[in-house]
């Protein structure tokens, strides 16, 4: 699973202020850090950009390849910045990210070929958002012929099958999970990616961790290639460097079987497998799902 | 070769509300099935069907809905025995509408003591709502459990902000519960996850709020479809109390409820009708005559 660090974001105050003022300290901070903690690109989540974008992705950019030789993922929704920022990344770089809606193939998915970079593909259309799996891999499909023959192989494409928060609609949280297992049948050689934190948007903050972790090792099992995710959750970290084989057994466990025993579980171990079961579809979620 | 239709076998039941006390108590819920499946399983207890009293005069009724209640609009005790007496009702749901923080404000002493009245003026079981302001309701049914002390009422709406008070009340005076969360399934869990921390699961009646025929019916069947659903396939305890639904207000505010008696009382007894498809296992009703018709629609005898 190649991890994606998510920590260098806009809507954090004291990073939209270091853009505005050029001021590199506060990014160069974020940089040392999600590198040190094993991270293997960078998102850079620069928004759109409105004043200046040339000049302001331009300054992100190299400011970040100052502190860290990691390849970077730019994520705005400006294609003029989001050009800028590709032609200068010293390594071969992410377009986050196109989609199939009319305008991304216009504007925003020619970047990609146009400047040797990989590109994070929605399953987001016209349409909006497919509900369930099938519609998922039907808008792909589309998405993926328009790709390739503008010039991007499969390889360099991650789809982002889109996660919603579990709080929001439990059921794409089954089409996500339905989905993945498709992705090599529809796209052989195609990456995967997704913004793992926004399962957990609108959970209870203590939780969060808890659930992007678990769904984190579920996708991996499902032969997701990689996520964005945050480079400060400690435990996480441990999860992807191998440290944590029990709960990562325990999960798979969960996911296979419906009737653990938990009396002769840890707090934490019952704790992962409830939240197994809540990602699974098992058990409905509610942000008290730790206490039934 | 004999065709069998191939039956569903739940193994979860929804549990078994009791509302009032003695001979006339209701029972809703128990069954182990979904709603009319006679042939695949067991439906003890036939939806309970209310009618609403309000404890002051109502305003922006149409004249279709005040003429059953001529001369005791504005005389919740006399309303209350006419839609027993006269119009058979086996439930009552008495509205303290004179709490409304945005109205007339009254005292929860004041509404307790009609909602005593009330009590006491009749012999079927009562559901007593509130406003839907949690600090107001919290005072409000708080006093009523009190006063109205081992009647087994069934006390309402209990929100995300005020169920503690109220079920506290409710549990040290012997009454139920109706715990409220709007359209959400995942918060309607949540709600009653906290309530089952002290609070008795069988004395718990869901409510998810409701939508009329035309004006967003279809979310509200949904809601009451799947948490049935969940229940029932999905076994999970959190999610098998009986469910109410209580839209009169909301159906007789339609223009089209507005137009014709006939169409009104057409237009809340198809709603009601509806969510009763849907797994609702308790309608609080308007018109007398909406109650007959669904009476009629749902009894055995054609």
């Amino acid at each position: 699973m190649i991890l994606i660090g998510e920590n260098l974001n806009v809507m954090h105050k004291e990073i939209s202020q270091a853009i505005k003022e050029h001021d590199p300290e506060p990014i160069r901070k974020l940089v040392v850090r999600q590198t040190q903690n094993g991270m293997e690109y960078l998102d850079l989540n620069v928004g759109p950009l409105t004043k200046k974008p040339v000049e302001t992705m331009e300054w992100i950019v190299e400011t970040v390849q100052e502190f860290t030789d990691l390849p970077l993922c730019l994520d705005t929704t400006n294609p003029v910045a989001m050009e800028a920022g590709l032609k200068i990344c010293k390594k071969k770089a992410l377009l986050n990210s196109a989609s199939g809606t009319k305008e991304s193939r216009e504007k925003m998915l020619p970047l990609a070929p146009k400047c040797s970079a990989g590109v994070v593909l929605s399953v987001i259309n016209d349409a909006g958002l497919p509900s369930d799996a099938d519609e998922r891999a039907a808008s792909i499909l589309e998405s993926l012929e328009f790709t390739n023959e503008i010039g991007v192989p499969n390889e360099d494409i991650w789809i982002d099958p889109v996660l919603l928060p579990i709080g929001v609609d439990q059921r794409q949280v089954s089409a996500y999970l339905e989905f993945i297992q498709m992705i090599p049948d529809l796209a052989p050689g195609a990456k995967s990616v997704c913004g793992l934190s926004n399962l957990s948007y609108g959970a209870p903050k203590e939780l969060k961790g808890l659930l992007n972790r678990t769904f984190l090792v579920m996708i991996g099992r499902y032969g997701q290639t990689s996520a964005i995710v945050s480079a400060f959750d400690g435990e996480l970290i441990s999860i992807k460097k191998g440290e944590m084989p029990e709960i990562v057994n325990l999960i798979y466990r969960a996911m296979n079987e419906n009737d653990i025993d938990l009396s002769s579980l840890s707090r934490k171990e019952v704790e992962y497998v409830k939240t197994t079961q809540v990602l699974m579809g098992k058990s409905l979620y509610s942000h008290s799902w730790l206490e039934v | 070769m004999k065709y069998e239709a191939p039956l569903e076998h739940y193994t979860a039941n929804i549990r078994e509300a009791v509302v009032g006390q003695g001979e006339k108590a209701i029972r809703i819920g128990g069954e182990n099935t979904f709603p009319f499946h006679f042939f695949e399983g067991s439906l003890p207890d036939p939806p309970g069907l209310a009618l609403e009293v309000l404890d002051i005069e109502p305003e922006n009724w149409v004249q279709t809905l005040l003429d059953p209640f001529q001369e005791v609009v504005s005389e919740p005790v006399k309303w209350a025995k006419r839609c027993v007496d006269v119009f058979g009702a086996e439930i009552l749901c008495l509205r303290l509408l004179s709490t409304d923080p945005m109205g007339k404000d009254a005292s929860a002493k004041q509404a307790a003591v009609i909602a005593k009245k009330v009590a006491d003026a009749i012999d079927v079981p009562l559901i007593v709502w509130g406003t839907g302001v949690e600090e107001k309701d919290s005072q409000v049914l708080t006093e009523v459990a009190q006063v109205c002390s081992g009647k087994n009422l069934l006390l309402g709406p209990a929100l995300k902000g005020n169920y503690e008070e109220i079920a506290k009340a409710a549990m040290e005076h012997g009454h139920a519960i109706v715990a409220q969360a709007s359209m959400d399934v995942n918060l309607t869990k949540e709600l009653n996850i906290a309530l089952c921390k002290f609070f008795p699961p069988e004395k718990i009646v869901l409510d998810t709020t409701s939508s009329a025929l035309g004006y967003g019916l279809e979310y509200t069947f949904s809601i009451i479809e799947n948490i049935k659903q969940i229940g029932l396939i999905h076994r999970d305890n959190m999610m098998q109390m009986p469910i109410l639904a209580d839209f009169g207000g909301e159906c007789w505010r339609t223009k089209e409820a507005k137009e014709s008696k006939e169409q009104g009382i057409l237009w809340e007894a198809i709603t009601g009708i509806t969510f009763l498809l849907a797994g609702a296992n308790l309608l609080i009703l308007r018109h007398p005559d909406t109650l007959k018709l669904i009476k009629e629609m749902i009894s055995e005898k054609q």
